[in-house]
């Protein structure tokens, strides 16, 4: 059905994770999907169910000794001592049971979503559990194991030659992973706005990694400074991304739209609320539709408050993927059946109160600092884009 | 690990004294270098940089300057006496040679043989090597008592958490402290949070990541 969003998603993608109390819990995904459903977003849009991907398909990316190393590590073959060599096994990325089929089907979600879109089949689609964008070629890494943006890239420029795709990463983490496996490549930009790694994982991202050879320009990157707030980060979007995109024409936009940027989240720094949850995709919405006609897939990412934070910041995504008014309040049904599981008080509202965050004590020369960095950018990185 | 040879290069251009400065630029800008060591009989006998080339010359432009590239020879400007490095020096001796001389680069003598060339671009990249700079991580900085024993109390909690330890530099506090030292740590995690939870715990002080 032209023009209708679809939203990629079945059970079997939940079970993606690492189990006990590994801050990565595909609990997120049900907390946001159940949100949807009980805000009535859902009502005119089934989901849409995906293959797992194959291993043709993770091999466009990924080695096949990796691919190897992760189905031997899931069916409990592999030894400690190898699989760390790859990344697994390791604090973050511990190994867990069928760990192969889990990663391949969050990857083959992204897939399916992107080629719903290409094929017409749907004008935006969002698949929520993807976004894993810290995966490496041969290494998993800050709880990626597959790289689904990544293997949906490769697949595309397989599938459509000569296909053009613009990759935006908001997620507070460096989207290091894609950016790698398309460094040197023209057809494919990367832009990923998070805060700097100099404060935090994976420690690069910095703005003079723009790419090289005929890639040279195709990476974007815009550090942030820790306590980046809202506006600061919004106004950062706007002087960045829209300038970047319309340089670069794509005919595709991939959004990895991680929400760990939010004051609450347990693993960084940085200070948004639920409104730039509603600023972002409003704003890579339009630019889909100014730039590509409306071609758009969006995929989670990071996201560590389960509760107050991920499912209203998905839920806000999903809305605008779907052309939906985000209603005012959380329902009640939901509010019932999660309180009693919930660690934390649960958000009566859809949106976060601006009074609840106070501007801190050195917002505005954190601001200056964001907005110098962005204007770096402008200066030193857009102009190499043709 | 971590000696002159493991960064330097071996295969240095090198001048005789009797080159002119043109085809001592020329060579420069070819092969993108600043530094040509000056080899007599096969001994070295000096060091010359593109600046000691360029404040010999004429600036561009100066009618004069196509004549002085021809007549000025190496031996005129080059440096006579050379601070040199051997291949089994510490790369923290070269690097603080090259702070204390305030230049930035030494050749590489094995005997009288010249046999490499480290430059602070050399020393830069050790560094980032060094630091684990150019992998992924999360940068964690703790106080540790300047006592025996603290850095390894820190490493092994970290150790316990199965967070691997990608590299650690200690250095001293700021003056006016209590006698301490700041670990300076990557750790191969996402998820610092949690292991400066347990380290709080155990009674270190942990400058970041902030705790919520």
């Amino acid at each position: 059905v032209t023009g209708k969003a679809a939203i990629v998603h079945d059970n079997a993608l939940e079970s993606y994770g690492f189990g006990g109390e590994h801050p990565f819990n595909p609990l997120r995904l049900r907390l946001t999907l159940e949100l949807c459903r009980d805000l009535g977003l859902l009502d005119s849009y089934p989901q849409t169910p995906s293959e797992p991907a194959t291993d043709g398909d993770l091999t466009t990316v990924h080695s096949l000794t990796y691919v190897r190393m992760v189905q031997a590590a899931g069916r409990g073959a592999a030894r400690i001592s190898r699989l760390l060599d790859y990344g697994l096994g390791s604090g973050d990325n511990p190994v867990f049971p069928d760990m192969h089929e889990a990663c391949a089907r969050v990857v083959g979600g992204v897939l399916e979503s992107c080629r719903l879109v290409m094929r017409g089949d749907a004008a935006h689609a969002m698949c929520v559990s993807g976004g894993l964008h810290h995966a490496m070629r041969s290494r998993a890494s800050g709880f990626c194991v597959y790289n689904d943006a990544g293997v949906a890239i490769a697949r595309l420029k397989e599938e459509h030659p000569g296909i053009r795709i613009a990759y935006v990463d908001t997620d507070a983490h460096h989207g290091d992973g894609v950016q790698w496996m398309f460094f040197e490549d023209p057809d494919v930009l990367t832009v990923s706005i998070h805060e700097s790694g100099r404060y935090i994982f994976p420690g690069r991202g910095e703005v003079h990694e723009k790419g090289r050879g005929e890639g040279k320009g195709y990476s974007v990157n815009v550090p942030l400074q820790p306590y980046t707030d809202d506006d600061s980060f919004i106004a950062t979007f706007e002087t960045v991304v829209p300038e970047a995109l319309r340089a670069f024409g794509p005919d595709l936009i991939l959004s990895q739209n991680g929400c760990d940027a939010h004051k609450l989240d347990p693993l960084t720094h940085l200070s948004a609320t639920t409104r730039l949850y509603e600023h972002l995709p409003a704003a890579i919405h339009d630019l889909a539709h100014e730039l590509c006609e409306g071609r758009w897939v969006a995929t989670g990412g990071g996201g560590y408050d389960i509760w107050r934070v991920v499912p209203r910041a998905w839920s806000a995504l999903w809305a605008a993927v779907s052309h939906q008014q985000l209603p005012k309040e959380i329902p009640e049904d939901w509010l019932e059946k999660w309180e009693a599981k919930s660690p934390v008080g649960l958000p009566r509202l859809v949106r976060d109160d601006p009074a609840d965050y106070p501007a801190g004590p050195r917002q505005a020369e954190i601001s200056d600092k964001n907005r110098r960095t962005a204007e770096e950018v402008i200066e030193k990185v857009l102009p190499l884009i043709r | 690990m971590l000696q002159v040879k493991d960064s330097m290069a071996r295969e240095v251009t090198t001048l005789s004294p009797g080159d002119t400065a043109g085809d001592a630029l020329a060579l420069c800008r070819e092969r993108r270098i600043r530094h040509l060591p000056v080899l007599e009989d096969g001994s070295l006998v000096g060091i010359v940089s593109d600046r000691d080339l360029r404040s010999a010359t004429p600036a561009f432009g100066d009618s004069a300057r196509a004549a002085a590239l021809a007549e000025v020879r190496v031996g005129d400007v080059m440096a006579r006496e050379v601070v040199t490095a051997r291949p089994d020096d510490p790369i923290d001796t070269a690097a603080n040679a090259m702070r204390e001389e305030r230049i930035n680069c030494l050749p590489v003598l094995e005997g009288d043989d010249l046999v490499g060339i480290v430059t602070s671009s050399d020393v830069m990249e050790s560094l980032v090597y060094l630091l684990g700079a150019h992998e992924p991580g999360s940068r964690m900085e703790i106080v540790v008592p300047d006592r025996p024993g603290t850095l390894a109390g820190v490493a092994g909690l970290i150790g316990e958490l199965g967070v691997n330890i990608v590299s650690v530099v200690t250095g001293p506090r700021q003056v006016g402290e209590p006698p301490s030292r700041v670990a300076v740590f990557r750790v191969d995690t996402i998820n610092p949070t949690h292991a400066a939870g347990v380290l709080e715990k155990a009674g270190y002080t942990v400058l970041w990541p902030p705790r919520p």
